[in-house]
């Protein structure tokens, strides 16, 4: 088979959805002999492009965009460890530490989130959900994160956003971390208020945002 | 009886789902994140993971406690004439509550609500007859440090005779509201007896999950007999199943869960059944509170409440809408007709937009009339013999009017709403007036409120005394809208 077949049908298993479609065009292609890295940025990634223009115009849904991303991430389960065999280092958008405010056990929107970073090239250390302001400051500093993202679902604990901001300036340490924050208790209002680097009105938004900051 | 109530299943079916939902409790199990619930539980029959948390329920367990909850749950205010009982007192009608924002009356611009807001919001929903509990809409962003729920019940009970409800972040402030409320009742004895706070949470965190801090605050106020309640929230697509059933047995499996810890902690709490149940919309994950799906749910959870003999209803009548225009009037409008008639009793319902994120003045008034209206329905026809008016139709006779009779007369401001904001007038006399759209005539009808003084207000002496006790409190007083 021709490699542009194969990359055309790795990309067309993203567009369709189904895991056993990728992990099946993933395991034809390293049989072939394609490299890892190519079987990414050439049949992988092109799809998620299109996932991402189709959920865009809404000519797909949030769970179809969900069922491509967990399907990618399938794919790299068997893929990473390839690229690192081969020495190949994969090059990260940036560091991402995300988690949801103290006193809030909201997890569901922070690990969509997480999802879509991880497919789109972000490494994230995910805190979980009720998390203190000085483990994300711990967090980001071990890391050398590039964005502190903090989500919140209720409102009367979504003042810990703010507490996180003000104890990396109390520390010195604002300059060093771009901090962005999310989750329906918040507002980009809120999100100038208290001087965050950005809002984002959801996690496919959120990305594109986290994009953009770390270029 | 006031209506027959609009029943969406059979009575078998409400008996699957009661089933169903045991076994979710008794197979799927709860995740209980406080360890002292997790005892509760281990006390009285079920079977808890210590390393996880994990809590499953044997069915004859949940029956038991379940069959302590008792049929009503009373709001008490700071004046007793506005207590209400739900379900005997019909419609309970509340302001939605905690909203980070506030529509500003001037400007029309959101921005971060205060503790001045709150107090004006309070004097309005103590005039406003549509509403019977004022659940505090905001938070308060100029709150002093460590007075952060301080600054939301001190305006709120200030300015408000009738029942005043919400939350608190953490127990250090339940300790300083339930502080004030005893300093209001003149000492914790009297407090004890007539507590007039009235306190609720969201304790269990969809699906199936009880946090800390909420729980926590639960049982301190079960332990001590104080009012509290409990809202569940399973959203359909991300919480629970994308199917309705699937939604309503995840609400009820976490309905049943919460209100059977109750009863561990002390039998015969008063409990309602109150939710906010939506489902997700699915091409970006939205949340929707103000959907139509939302007012199916709480009708069928009502017929599931009348099963269980507990009173019931939550958030409904909540919009997306972003200000008073056709959607916010539809969306809080059809919800709350369609929880009445199905049986609901308690409607979290007034004065918000943008989901729960800002409040408006305008909106609460609004709300108000689209209330008073609700009520009307759970009055129904009040069918009687006196009322089919036999002798009148007979005395009027063939061709003859009723407008100038007795019986008209003593009937004409009772039988139907007189609405203050919906159109009744020519168009001609509305273009004459300069055209004024709901928000306008809401708003002008905020203002004139506010514009009154508030004899909701307590005394120099308690006032004195409560700012003594709290120092650097808010000042709490309600201003009118243009000062």
């Amino acid at each position: 088979m021709a490699d542009g077949d194969i990359f055309e049908q790795l990309k067309q298993s993203i567009i369709d959805q189904d895991e056993d479609e990728v992990l099946a065009a993933v395991d034809k292609a390293l049989g072939d002999g394609v490299d890892a890295k190519a079987i990414i940025d050439k049949g992988l990634l092109p799809g998620l492009n299109v996932i991402g223009e189709q959920f865009e115009s809404e000519d797909i849904f949030l769970p179809e965009l969900m069922q491509a991303a967990l399907a990618f991430q399938a794919a790299m389960v068997v893929l990473e460890p390839k690229i690192k065999e081969s020495g190949g280092a994969d090059a990260k958008k940036g560091k991402i530490v995300l988690g949801t405010v103290k006193g809030d056990l909201h997890s569901i929107g922070k690990n969509i989130l997480k999802l879509l970073y991880e497919t789109s090239g972000f490494e994230v250390w995910d805190l979980g959900i009720d998390v203190d302001l000085f483990q994300f400051v711990d967090k980001a500093k071990e890391v050398d994160a590039d964005i502190i993202a903090i989500s919140a679902l209720l409102t009367t604990t979504l003042i810990g956003q703010r507490d996180v901001i003000e104890a990396l300036k109390d520390q010195g340490n604002r300059e060093r971390f771009k901090v962005i924050v999310g989750g329906g208790a918040t507002t980009k209002e809120w999100a100038d208020t208290i001087g965050a680097d950005g809002w984002a009105a959801s996690a496919y938004e959120a990305v594109t945002l986290s994009a953009k900051l770390v270029s | 009886m006031h209506m027959r109530h609009i029943e969406l299943l059979t009575a078998k079916q409400v008996e699957r789902v009661h089933e169903a939902s045991l076994e979710v409790l008794e197979n799927v199990g709860i995740l209980a994140h406080f360890s002292a619930a997790r005892e509760v539980f281990a006390r009285h029959g079920c079977t808890v993971d210590g390393s996880s948390g994990l809590v499953t329920f044997p069915p004859e367990v949940v029956e038991r406690y379940m069959a302590m909850a008792p049929p009503s749950f009373t709001f008490r205010g700071r004046d007793p004439r506005f207590d209400r009982t739900i379900p005997d007192d019909g419609p309970v009608v509340v302001t939605g509550s905690s909203a980070p924002n506030v529509v500003d009356p001037l400007t029309g611009v959101e921005r971060r609500a205060t503790s001045g807001d709150i107090a004006n919001i309070a004097h309005l929903v103590n005039d406003l007859p549509g509403f019977d509990v004022f659940s505090i809409s905001t938070l308060a962003a100029d709150a002093p440090e460590g007075q952060f729920s301080l600054s939301r019940f001190y305006p709120a009970l200030k300015n408000c005779l009738k029942p005043v409800r919400s939350n608190t972040p953490n127990m250090a402030d339940l300790h300083q509201v339930v502080a004030l409320g005893e300093l209001i009742a003149g000492s914790a004895d009297a407090y004890r007896e007539r507590p007039i706070i009235n306190h609720h949470y969201c304790p269990m965190v969809s699906p199936l999950t009880m946090d800390v801090d909420s729980t926590e605050a639960v049982m301190w106020l079960t332990e001590r007999g104080l009012p509290v309640y409990t809202t569940v929230v399973p959203n359909a697509g991300l919480t629970a199943p994308m199917t309705m059933m699937g939604c309503l047995v995840v609400g009820n499996a976490e309905f049943l869960a919460i209100t059977v810890f109750q009863q561990m902690v002390r039998e015969h709490t008063p409990v309602i059944y109150a939710s906010l149940p939506t489902v997700a919309d699915m091409r970006t994950g939205a949340y929707a509170p103000g959907a139509i799906e939302t007012g199916i749910l709480i009708g069928a959870q009502a017929q599931l409440a009348r099963f269980y003999g507990v009173p019931s209803g939550g958030y409904i009548g909540l919009t997306n809408a972003h200000s008073n225009d056709a959607q916010s009037g539809f969306e809080t409008g059809m919800n709350t007709v369609f929880g009445v008639s199905a049986g609901a009793t308690l409607l979290n319902m007034g004065g918000l937009f943008s989901s729960l994120m800002a409040f408006d003045f305008a909106k609460a008034v609004v709300d108000n009339e689209i209330a008073l209206m609700d009520k009307r329905v759970w009055r129904g026809l009040e069918f009687s013999e006196e009322n089919l008016a036999l002798e009148e139709i007979a005395s009027a006779g063939p061709g003859g009017s009723y407008m100038g009779r007795k019986h008209t007369r003593a009937r004409m401001k009772t039988t139907a709403v007189l609405p203050e904001l919906a159109a009744r007038d020519m168009r001609a006399q509305w273009e004459e007036a300069g055209r004024p759209d709901i928000h306008a005539r809401a708003l002008a009808e905020a203002r004139r409120i506010l514009a009154e003084p508030n004899d909701a207000v307590w005394d120099a002496a308690l006032d004195a005394t409560i700012r003594d006790h709290f120092a650097g409190l808010v000042a709490g007083d309600a201003t009118p809208l243009e000062a």
